[in-house]
């Protein structure tokens, strides 16, 4: 479990970023952490995985401080960040200095993720491409069977068939113990994928619910009219109505639109506040 | 689990430290090794075999230590890098250590074994060469020995300012996280220029022939043609030793390591 409790970050002491910000972030779930550029997304990885430190208030990691920076800690987090870093090593290289360090590294694992995202190279890992690099991270990231895997815009530099494999594995290396926390501006990357949505914006916390709970509170639909007396979240000319956004007063089972979820969050941060926060 | 420190974990570290970056950091020791080799024969042949065995030896040892201390830390200039490093499950305390050692005793042993033969080759060359049957044969074989590091003003010297140097490099470098060199040197050259300012004032105010005032080292006066070194009292002198022998690096040194446990990126 991770715990923000009260958390207050800034890169100025003078403009917080985060004020008295508090979140509980439970095992076994997959959590889409939704923002705009600058909204806080990093920001808020880097304090869980303590390469930043709380200005005020403390986060707890699985009852354990990032902040320390313990190897006990860190072998039980790993985090991506955005831009990759990758030696001048081969796979084999890279495997044997850096996986000695997670004691739950699972090399079958890692050569089967390498093999599904399509990895395969005899030269040094500095010579592929963005998105080649950043899938060698993801596999050895997913094979160090760490408790807390944070992930910063990891599909940003994949293609199409390996954003749908990078799905595929996420969901396969889902287990009660694990939290995977993945922070990302483009939203349809993990539709399907998680079942917690985090949405921030300008340091704070517009929406903290599961997929089923946001089921519960809003459908999305498409309409010729609007209708009337009806909470509107968000709303979108298309081509054959308009999207929206609403409260879900009838109980439908509507399929969940990320993009448009955060549009109507973001437009509408105290309707959406309204709306979640009914019982 | 010993979260400070572990003989194996570091034992890992160390390797990881050295594999993962071997040309930056052999690159860096071949570079200030030839460095060292081509300031000896060019001072060596411009002047004379004692200017050659001393600067070669200041500026090869200082510099260099200074080069390969920027090196030892320098993961921070993409937050990616940074991420990485301080994210890697080893203590701070094993991170320092393996910086430490590289730019410390690793650097000391191969740039001292690196000098040494280097000299060693040169001088026994010279005498070699030397014709026995002439009658400057001693005095010119005497000309030259190999160079001392024991009982050596020089190498006393240096050695203040190489710990003096790298300490402040190690804590540059996780200060700036880009181009740490060129900005540590900045700082460093700002520093000195402005303590010699500060003390050229406060010896100006005492003596009116003032020829050169840096601390310590050198406050220089003239009296007519004659220069003369005004020597503090001995006791200031031996405080003054020590603050910079020890004193100084020390704090730099731990500095970088209380830095380290505290760098956010």
């Amino acid at each position: 479990m991770i715990q923000f409790n009260n958390l207050s970050f800034g890169y100025s002491p003078k403009k917080l970023l985060y004020k008295n910000l508090t979140l509980e972030i439970q095992s076994g779930s997959i959590y889409g952490l939704l923002g705009k550029n600058g909204a806080g997304k990093s920001t808020l990885l880097k304090n869980m995985v303590g390469t930043l430190f709380p200005v005020e208030g403390s986060v707890i990691v699985n009852g354990m401080v990032p902040k320390t920076r313990k190897p006990s800690f860190l072998q039980t987090i790993y985090y991506i960040a955005e831009d990759v870093y990758v030696p001048a090593l081969t796979i084999k290289q890279y495997k044997n200095l850096f996986a000695p360090f997670y004691p739950l590294f699972d090399s079958d694992n890692f050569y089967r993720y390498l093999t599904e995202l399509e990895i395969s190279v005899d030269g040094k890992l500095n010579k592929l491409s963005f998105g080649q690099q950043k899938k060698f991270v993801i596999a050895f990231a997913l094979a160090c069977n760490t408790r807390v895997l944070l992930m910063d815009e990891p599909t940003n530099g994949l293609d199409i068939p390996s954003k749908s494999q990078f799905r595929k594995l996420i969901a396969s290396v889902m287990n009660e113990d694990r939290i995977i926390f993945i922070s990302t501006h483009q939203i349809r990357d993990l539709e399907n994928m998680i079942d917690n949505v985090i949405i921030v914006d300008d340091g704070k916390l517009l929406l903290h619910a599961s997929v089923a709970d946001i089921a519960d509170k809003v459908c999305f639909k498409t309409v010729s009219e609007i209708p009337p007396g009806v909470k509107v979240l968000y709303s979108e000319k298309m081509l054959r109505g308009t999207a929206v956004v609403m409260e879900n007063t009838d109980g439908d089972d509507s399929g969940l639109n990320l993009e448009q979820l955060f549009n109507g969050v973001t437009e509408n941060p105290a309707m959406a506040k309204q709306i979640f926060s009914t019982n | 689990m010993n979260d400070t420190f572990s003989l194996s974990r570091f034992g890992l570290l160390l390797k990881k430290t050295i594999l993962e970056r071997a040309m930056q950091i052999i690159g860096a020791f071949a570079a200030v090794l030839a460095f060292t080799f081509l300031l000896y024969t060019l001072i060596l042949y411009a002047l004379d075999w004692g200017p050659a065995q001393n600067l070669a030896f200041i500026w090869g040892f200082i510099g260099g230590g200074v080069v390969l201390s920027s090196v030892v830390f320098s993961y921070f200039t993409t937050n990616a890098g940074g991420a990485s490093y301080l994210t890697l499950p080893a203590s701070a305390l094993e991170k320092w250590l393996c910086g430490v050692l590289i730019s410390g005793p690793l650097f000391c042993l191969v740039f001292l074994s690196f000098f040494r033969l280097m000299d060693y080759s040169f001088v026994t060359a010279y005498h070699n060469g030397l014709d026995r049957s002439s009658p400057l044969y001693r005095s010119l074989y005497d000309h030259v020995y190999l160079y001392v590091f024991e009982d050596n003003n020089v190498v006393v010297k240096a050695t203040v300012l190489y710990t003096n140097f790298v300490g402040a490099m190690m804590v540059g470098s996780l200060y700036f996280n880009r181009v740490a060199l060129v900005k540590v040197a900045l700082v460093v050259c700002g520093m000195l220029a402005a303590i010699y300012f500060l003390n050229l004032g406060i010896v100006s105010l005492l003596f009116s022939n003032v020829d050169i005032a840096f601390p310590y080292f050198t406050v220089l006066i003239k009296v007519d043609s004659e220069v003369g070194n005004i020597e503090l009292p001995h006791y200031a002198y031996d405080i003054t030793n020590n603050f910079l022998q020890y004193v100084l690096p020390g704090v730099l040194w731990i500095t970088a390591y209380v830095r380290l446990r505290e760098k956010e990126i």
